[in-house]
């Protein structure tokens, strides 16, 4: 491959600012100077009582703006026969929270689990992202327990996240929401 | 997004900071062997996690790499003279050895013995591989030596390189797990680079631009798989395995040789981006290695006499507009390692990722960061040792494969996933 040599030309000297070198550490502070993204729309959904658990710890935290919701139910749910709309869910104080209204708007779900009992819900959930263009996620927790058991949580989760996490811990779920700004 | 206090205890590894005290828990890569080729040849300085070095090898084959300053009035010892088992201090003749034991005082009676109360820090430097290796660590706390199969197999079937990266080591070695970049910045070179072109896989990867991402954790780091469509419904899996603190590689393709990288601070502006390749089972062949040597596929090319890319930001890394407009590189930058090395050195010496917007396609560096804060805080706070230092750990490859889809891959390909002697790598 033909490369030009483009070495520094004296009688045509560059602005610090205007090439490749700006990476330095004095040119750093001259890097975004401003908030550069507004505020996202998180929904965390967590599918089992173990998750719920694990996500009540850390909903007191300042998020900003994420919603917090469980699934209210531990019935299996028939996705082709449950609505966005009938989805049994629940606010972290107890009261009803509609799926529709919940994910209008969001810009990303996370779906937590911990057993691979909730894949009817996940896939009412997910299907209502796809509709709307939403990125879902899927976060698996206990991964340190029995494989057979991680993977009946991840296939549960696979067919529709986007994302799917496998962590050990449960510190991974604020490390992850910070990190995506939820 | 990393708050600030965090983003600085993974960035910071000079003496006494809890990420320099872990990547002292490791062998790293010091040197390339061939930079000490023979006995008594000169002194190489180098610089690592912040603390100025000089390696030598001594009259007896013995490789010492010791403080470079010379402990009578503070002389560089890259202009000592290595001879007669010791580098001597051309100043006033002090001389040290492979220990940085100082053995010679010559204004004192050498009866005195007092340059016995002389001693410069050094480090154990010892050849695995193409590689010379050091541990920075406490004696008592040494882990047993690496056994990275690159370094392992014959040397006909292996061949590393490294270059200097001028940028913090996390946001170099980030790159080595960003999957997601490849479809982008890279496209250009899997259908040009002779060390990928060809190979099935790639049809999958041009076919199927959003590949869906699993990152599972493993016991001495992490698995970042990407999935893409393949035929028959099924899922053209690539992994690749992250070894703490920083060990990634590549997921094959075809019967071309396996690459990957270490990520090794020099200090917190600076690292070296090693570069390595090695097929498990078969010699590289003259084109192959005279292709690495080119600067082809994981590796680059040199300002002559350095370890310095030739395209560097003094260059503005030698951007060629028109060969992206031609669709040969999707970047304007010529090779895989520049391409890299541009953007991630453009990002600025530490990159403050305060003000980073991660998606979640970013979940294989979340959870890396996660797993790098909470081992060096467990260092720091009990005195637990890292993972990856095990050499169990290091018996990791990356693959590339077909699996139906209700097959985790971490399971399906376990055996891919583990060395195994003798048994090519599993690749499509
Ligand atoms: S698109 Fe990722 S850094 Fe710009
Ligand atoms: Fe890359």
């Amino acid at each position: 491959m033909d490369l030009r040599e483009l070495f520094f030309d004296p009688n045509h000297p560059t602005l610090l600012g205007s090439c490749a070198r700006a990476a330095t550490a004095e040119e750093a502070r001259f890097r975004v100077q401003y908030p550069n993204s507004r505020t996202r729309a998180s929904r965390i959904f967590a599918l089992d009582p173990a998750a719920a658990e694990a996500m009540y710890k850390i909903t007191e935290a300042p998020w900003n703006g994420a919603h917090f919701l469980t699934l209210a139910t531990q019935e299996a749910i028939d996705p082709e026969k449950t609505n966005a709309s009938d989805l049994p869910l629940s606010h972290p104080d107890g009261s009803p929270a509609r799926l529709d209204d919940e994910i209008d708007g969001a810009d990303v779900v996370v779906l937590l689990a911990t057993d691979g009992n909730a894949e009817g819900a996940a896939e009412v959930i997910a299907r209502e992202c796809f509709h709307r263009n939403i990125m879902c996620a899927g976060l698996a927790l206990g991964g340190s327990a029995p494989q057979a058991k991680v993977d009946r949580v991840v296939n549960s989760m696979r067919r529709f996240a986007r994302v799917l996490v496998v962590a050990n811990d449960d510190d991974y779920i604020p490390a992850m929401l910070t990190a995506l700004r939820a | 997004m990393l708050r600030k206090e965090i983003n600085d205890l993974l960035t910071q590894t000079d003496t006494g900071t809890p990420m320099g005290d872990m990547f002292r828990q490791y062998w790293i890569p010091a040197l390339l062997a061939k930079e000490l080729p023979e006995d008594d040849c000169p002194p190489v300085r180098v610089k690592l996690l912040g603390e100025r070095l000089i390696a030598f090898r001594d009259s007896k084959g013995r490789y010492g790499l010791i403080d470079e300053f010379c402990a009578h009035r503070g002389a560089s010892l890259w202009f000592g003279r290595n001879e007669e088992g010791g580098l001597r201090c051309p100043y006033h003749g002090w001389k040290f050895d492979y220990t940085g034991q100082c053995i010679e005082v010559p204004s004192e009676p050498e009866e005195s013995g007092f340059c016995e109360k002389i001693k410069l820090r050094g480090y154990p430097l010892i050849k695995i591989g193409d590689v010379l290796w050091t541990h920075m660590g406490d004696k008592e706390n040494r882990p047993p030596e690496p056994e990275w199969e690159f370094a392992k197999v014959p040397p006909e079937q292996t061949y590393t390189s490294k270059r200097w990266q001028e940028c913090n080591w996390l946001q170099a070695m980030e790159g080595g797990i960003d999957s997601s970049h490849v479809s982008f910045l890279h496209s250009g070179s899997l259908a040009s680079d002779p060390l990928f072109k060809g190979a099935k896989g790639n049809q999958y990867n041009q076919n199927d631009k959003k590949p869906v991402f699993e990152v599972v954790e493993s016991d001495g780091g992490l698995y970042i798989g990407a999935r893409r469509m393949a035929e028959n419904d099924q899922y053209y899996w690539r992994i690749t395995p992250w070894v703490m603190p920083s060990f990634t590689m590549v997921p094959p393709r075809g019967d071309h040789p396996v690459h990957g990288h270490f990520w090794i601070p020099i200090d917190d502006v600076n690292c070296w981006a090693w570069s390595f390749d090695y097929h498990p089972t078969r010699a590289l062949t003259k084109e192959e290695r005279q292709a690495m040597m080119d600067g082809y596929g994981v590796h680059n090319q040199y300002v002559p006499g350095t370890f310095r890319p030739r395209q560097n930001k003094d260059n503005d890394y030698l951007m060629d507009r028109e060969a992206q407009k031609r669709g040969e590189s999707y970047s304007g930058i010529w090779g895989i390692a520049m391409q890299d090395a541009s953007l991630q050195e453009s990002m600025g010496p530490i990159v403050d990722r305060t003000k980073e917007n991660l998606v979640s396609t970013d979940n294989g560096i979340i959870m890396a960061r996660h797993r790098l804060r909470k081992a060096a805080v467990a260092l720091r706070d009990k005195g637990v040792m890292p993972p990856g230092r095990d050499t169990a750990h290091q018996q990791v490859r990356s693959a590339a494969k077909v699996l139906p889809q209700d097959q985790p891959f971490k399971e399906a390909m376990k055996e891919d996933l583990t060395v195994r002697p003798g048994v090519k790598q599993t690749s499509v």
